[in-house]
Parts: C-alpha cells; sequence; structure tokens
C-alpha cells in the first residue's frame, strides 16, 4: 500500500530525514517511534503532502505524492498531534463540513456513532474533552473512506482509559482493512496495537520489524533486565481500581 | 450541483450558522458600528440650522410682550429654558455656558405710552463674554425682528430690501456623508479586522493545516469566505441603514438593489485585503502591526470620519486612489444623490482595479500554516 524509498528532507543544515525506506501493508498498523527531533514528523508530513520532499519517492496506492499530490488527497486520512476545531460548530457540522471538502455528502449520525459521538451531535466542539476531540477527529479523517490514516502522537496528554478506547478504534480503523501509520512515544501503546514498527534516530531508521522480534532479538543478544519483573504493573493497578469505562465529562 | 461549488456552498451555510452563535462576532460587527452611528449621527443631526438657547425674562404685562414670548416659542431659532424665572439663575446658567443669553423684556415693555398712538419698548439682550457671538447674532436676529413689527405698526417705505431664497433641490446634509463614511468603517471592520483576527488563531490551532490535508482548494475557501462575509456584510449595513432612515432621517434616493450590489463589491474588496493580511501572515504578531499601517491611513484618509472636501487638495487627491475612497464616494453617490451604477464609472474602475490587485496578493500570500 505504502512504498517509502530513500527519502531525505534538510532543514537549513540539519539533515532531518536521511533517506528513510519503508513499505507499509495494506491493513496493517505501522508504528514509527523514537526520541523528539529523530525525524518522524517530517517524515510523516512529507507523505502526507504537507511538506515538500528533496528527494525519494513515496508511494501510496501506486500514486506518486511529489508528482500527483491532489490524488494523494483523496487517499489518506490525517490525524493532527492535537486536533482542533473552530468554537460555535456542532459536531455533525464538523463531519459536514470535511465531507464537503472531499466534494461528498455523507450520514453524519453514522460517523458519530463510529466513535461513540452520536449523543453529541448537536454540541459544540469546544464542549468536548480531549479523548472526544481525538475521536472526532479520527472520524472527520475517515469521512472521504480513504486507504491509508496517518496519526501523529494521537494518545498524547489521554487518561489511561480514553487511551484503550482510542487503541480500540484504531483497531477497529485497520480492521476494514485500512493502512495506519502512527508515531508514538508510549512504548507500551506500540507494543500492543502495533503490527510492525519502525525506530528512528537521527533521521535514519535503526531498526524495522514487529514488536516481538525486535523483544526476542534483543533477549537473543543476551539482555536482562535488571529488576525482576511483577506480573502486573502500576497501570494495571489504575485500570483495575477505576475500571476501564470512558470518562469524558 | 458542481461538486467545487457544494464545497464552497456548505463552507458559506455552516459558517454563517457559526457567526451568528458568536456574540462576540455579531458585536463588532453589527453593534459596534451601530454604537459609532449613534454617535457621530447625533453630533451632525441639526448642525446645520442655527438656534439659540435663551432664556426669557418677561417683567411685562402687556399683552404685545405676551405675543413676543409666545411666537419666540414656536420659533425654531429659540430654545427657551422656561424653568429660568430670575436673573440669577440666567447669569449662574450662563456662566457656565448653558445659555447662550437672555432676553429681558421691561416692565413697561409693549405698552401704549403717554402721546403715543402705538405700543413701544426696549428690549435687552444678556449675554457674558464667552457667548459674545451669538449675544451678538441674537441682537441681529431681534433687530430684524423688530424691525418687521415697526414696519406693520408705521407705515414706511424702504427703499433697499434683501430677500433670501432656498433652492428646492436635493441637497446634501453633512449626516449624508458622515453615514457613507461609517459604512466604510463598518466594511473595514468586517472586511480587514475580521480575518487579521481569525486567520493566525486558524494557523495556531492547525485548523487550517489540517484543511489542506483535505483537496479544499484555497480558491474555494476564499470564495466560501466571500459570499459569507457578503451575506452577513449585508444585514449589517442594512441595519445600520434601517437606523439611518428611522433615527436620523437619511432620505435612500437611489435604486436599493443596485446599492446593494454595490454594497457587495465593496465588502469583497475590502475582504481581500483582510485575506491578503491574515493569510500571509503567522501569527498574531505578524498581523496586528501590519493592518495597522494599512487601516488606519485609510480609515483616516478616505472620508470614514470626515469628508475629504475638508482636505487640502493635494490629500484630497492622494486619498482619491485609496481602494476605501470609491466605495465611500458610491454609496453616497448611489443612495443620497440618486446615481445609477453606470453613472459611477470612474469610482468603480478604481474598485474593479484595486479589486483585481487586492486579489493576486491574497492568492500569492495565502499561507495554510
Amino acid at each position: 500500500m505504502i512504498e517509502v524509498k530513500d527519502l531525505k528532507k534538510r532543514y537549513g543544515d540539519k539533515q532531518a530525514v536521511d533517506g528513510v525506506s519503508f513499505s507499509v501493508k495494506k491493513g496493517e498498523i505501522f508504528g514509527i517511534l523514537g526520541p523528539n527531533g529523530a525525524g518522524k514528523t517530517t517524515t510523516l508530513e512529507m507523505m502526507e503532502t504537507l511538506r515538500p520532499i528533496d528527494s525519494g519517492t513515496v508511494l501510496i496506492d501506486g500514486v506518486d505524492v511529489a508528482k500527483n499530490p491532489n490524488r494523494i488527497k483523496y487517499l489518506i486520512g490525517v490525524q493532527p498531534q492535537s486536533p482542533a476545531f473552530q468554537d460555535k460548530t456542532k459536531l455533525k457540522e464538523v463531519i459536514e463540513l470535511f465531507a464537503a471538502a472531499y466534494g461528498e455528502k455523507v450520514d453524519v449520525m453514522q460517523f458519530l456513532r463510529d466513535v461513540d459521538l452520536d449523543e453529541k451531535a448537536s454540541n459544540y466542539v469546544e464542549d468536548l474533552s480531549g479523548g472526544q476531540k481525538q475521536r472526532l477527529s479520527i472520524t472527520t479523517a475517515l469521512v472521504h473512506g480513504p486507504k491509508v490514516f496517518f496519526l501523529d502522537e494521537p494518545t498524547t496528554g489521554l487518561d489511561p482509559q480514553a487511551r484503550r478506547h482510542l487503541w480500540d478504534l484504531i483497531e477497529k480503523v485497520r480492521d476494514r482493512g485500512i493502512s495506519v501509520v502512527m508515531t508514538t512515544h508510549y512504548m507500551d501503546e506500540a507494543e500492543i496495537l502495533c503490527d510492525r514498527i519502525a525506530v528512528m534516530d537521527s533521521g535514519k531508521i535503526i531498526a524495522e520489524d514487529t514488536p516481538q522480534n525486535l523483544i526476542k532479538a534483543l533477549l537473543g543478544r543476551g539482555f536482562k533486565k535488571k529488576q525482576h519483573v511483577e506480573q502486573a504493573n502500576l497501570e494495571d493497578v489504575f485500570i483495575d481500581l477505576t475500571g476501564k469505562g470512558l470518562r469524558d465529562e | 450541483m458542481n461538486k467545487s461549488l457544494f464545497t464552497v456552498m456548505t463552507f458559506v451555510k455552516i459558517n454563517t450558522r457559526r457567526f451568528f452563535r458568536d456574540r462576540l462576532a455579531l458585536f463588532f460587527s453589527i453593534v459596534f458600528p451601530v454604537i459609532f452611528l449613534f454617535v457621530f449621527g447625533s453630533l451632525n443631526s441639526g448642525s446645520s440650522d442655527v438656534s439659540f438657547r435663551v432664556a426669557v425674562l418677561n417683567q411685562s404685562s402687556s399683552s404685545f410682550a405676551k405675543t413676543f414670548v409666545d411666537n419666540a416659542k414656536k420659533s425654531d431659532i429659540f430654545k427657551i429654558s422656561s424653568d429660568v424665572t430670575t436673573m440669577d439663575k440666567a447669569k449662574d446658567l450662563m456662566d457656565k455656558s448653558q445659555l447662550d443669553a437672555t432676553i429681558v423684556l421691561p416692565k413697561d415693555f409693549g405698552t401704549v405710552k403717554s402721546g403715543q398712538q402705538i405700543p413701544s419698548g426696549n428690549a435687552q439682550v444678556i449675554y457674558t463674554e464667552n457667548s459674545s457671538q451669538s449675544g451678538t447674532a441674537l441682537v441681529s436676529v431681534l433687530e430684524s425682528e423688530f424691525k418687521g413689527i415697526n414696519a406693520k405698526l408705521v407705515a414706511t417705505q424702504t427703499p433697499f430690501t434683501v430677500q433670501g431664497k432656498q433652492l428646492n433641490e436635493q441637497s446634501l446634509s453633512a449626516f449624508d456623508y458622515t453615514f457613507a463614511g461609517l459604512l466604510g468603517f463598518s466594511i473595514i471592520g468586517m472586511g480587514i479586522f475580521g480575518p487579521v483576527n481569525v486567520f493566525p488563531e486558524l494557523k495556531k490551532m492547525g485548523i487550517l493545516r489540517r484543511l489542506s490535508t483535505t483537496p479544499l482548494k484555497v480558491w474555494q475557501y476564499f470564495l466560501s469566505t466571500m459570499i459569507g462575509q457578503a451575506i452577513i456584510g449585508l444585514i449589517a449595513l442594512a441595519v445600520m441603514f434601517a437606523i439611518a432612515i428611522t433615527v436620523f432621517h437619511l432620505k435612500i434616493v437611489g435604486n436599493p438593489f443596485e446599492l446593494a450590489l454595490f454594497l457587495v463589491i465593496g465588502i469583497i474588496t475590502i475582504l481581500g485585503i483582510g485575506l491578503a493580511l491574515g493569510g500571509w501572515a503567522k501569527n498574531e504578531r505578524q498581523a496586528a502591526p501590519l493592518s495597522n499601517i494599512i487601516v488606519f491611513p485609510m480609515m483616516f484618509l478616505s472620508g470614514t470620519f470626515f469628508p475629504r472636501f475638508l482636505m487640502p487638495d493635494w490629500l484630497q487627491n492622494l486619498s482619491g486612489y485609496l481602494p476605501l475612497t470609491p466605495i465611500i464616494d458610491g454609496i453616497r453617490l448611489i443612495a443620497t444623490e440618486g446615481k445609477h451604477l453606470w453613472e459611477i464609472g470612474p469610482q468603480l474602475g478604481l474598485i474593479g482595479i484595486w479589486l483585481v490587485v487586492i486579489y493576486v496578493i491574497a492568492f500569492r500570500v495565502f499561507r495554510w500554516e
């Protein structure tokens, strides 16, 4: 579905992205991991037509991003890092607006139901919580039936319940056959959610495989954790105490 | 419907709804200009008529004096403060400049004195230093009034006379100029300050950037803003016209449809300046100074708050080329002078040139983030 070959981007004298290549299959969740400034967001933005590509190619469903950005826009859905909407807009109007941007008229309530926001159809966007805004943003990115869905750090700043809910949603998107490309800083998120991950540092991909294989490879090199690992962690305790139910208000 | 147009109309529909939900936007586009209208309207109305605030102290009981006071009360020239009955009170008010002068009719005013056939008397006009102009003017007004009365009492022949004649043609009042200027002010407020404040905010929140990942084109975004602004602008200006007509007796002699069409052209032209500034600026710090540099000179030189004919010739010539000037002039020419669109070619031509220049720049400098 996606072919990235030798992608490069330079800002001033900093080589932000330095020859990145990878491919994403149909219906898989591909995670890009890496410390701040590793070039994750820049890579994503070049694939999303938001940044000019210095060199290298990105093909999405066989279409060249640099040569045909307008066709690409119909193929991709984009979830920005911190989704925002204009005040005094009702949720159903947000969906209507984004569908209209693609020249389409859609069943607004169906898209709100997909992300459990149908009850808030007539609320204003400024009344939504952070998690609800993320969900609204996801469904607006899918109004035109894209083949690839990009998410930039989708769960940053969300509480554990909202994160889990979002994971479920992202998995549902994948199960519809859409390829998902996401960046994240959370290793647990990558481990649970991503079918394959690429680890980036200083503009280069330094590892690419399934999370399980990467862990196995590390253990195979004789790695041992210093600390004894409990069968549960603090997050398990938190979820056990507060439940999985969503708290949006 | 054509797909591109469907996109534009959906954006217009939802953004117009949003506008009417936003109290702050409503205040600045409708209430704020109306407040200006009331302030400037009240300052101007009545400034064309001369009137004197006077107190009349009538100490005479003659019927002549009584008739004189009654006539004075009916006259437009005098505003008589009837609650002033003593000289002390009158002096006090004149010292505070709340009265221009006091007319005193002495005890024997209007009585027939012994040995005479007709009534006579000597009225006094009392005024202070700070109202000496009004005082002397009032003296000559009264003199001419008395001359008329004298002529009726004593038949005389007057060899030289002068007669004033008012032309019954439509003439522009100060308010006509002020009102067209205030409409210009309102058009600037909506068209420039609106986008200049909103766009950097949308960029900061990443809303425009998110839109740029959709196939939405800049022209579609601009066109939807233009149509929305034209709708909202026409409503805001209609409110101002309604108030000007009912409260300040503005007479619209031109064709209302031509006027509406011309207003839409004006609104869209000025909006282009806002789109260019807001579309270019990355943040508020870039937007605010540049928009002030452009807006304030235009506001004062194009005849928004005071008419351009008060300026020296060289400045009139220069300010005539500003984009807002032909808009304000055109509104006045159509609304109060009854001109048709084809009669204001120079104005329309200049607006057309600006329209092209402004929008070429706006498209060139627009940035989604």
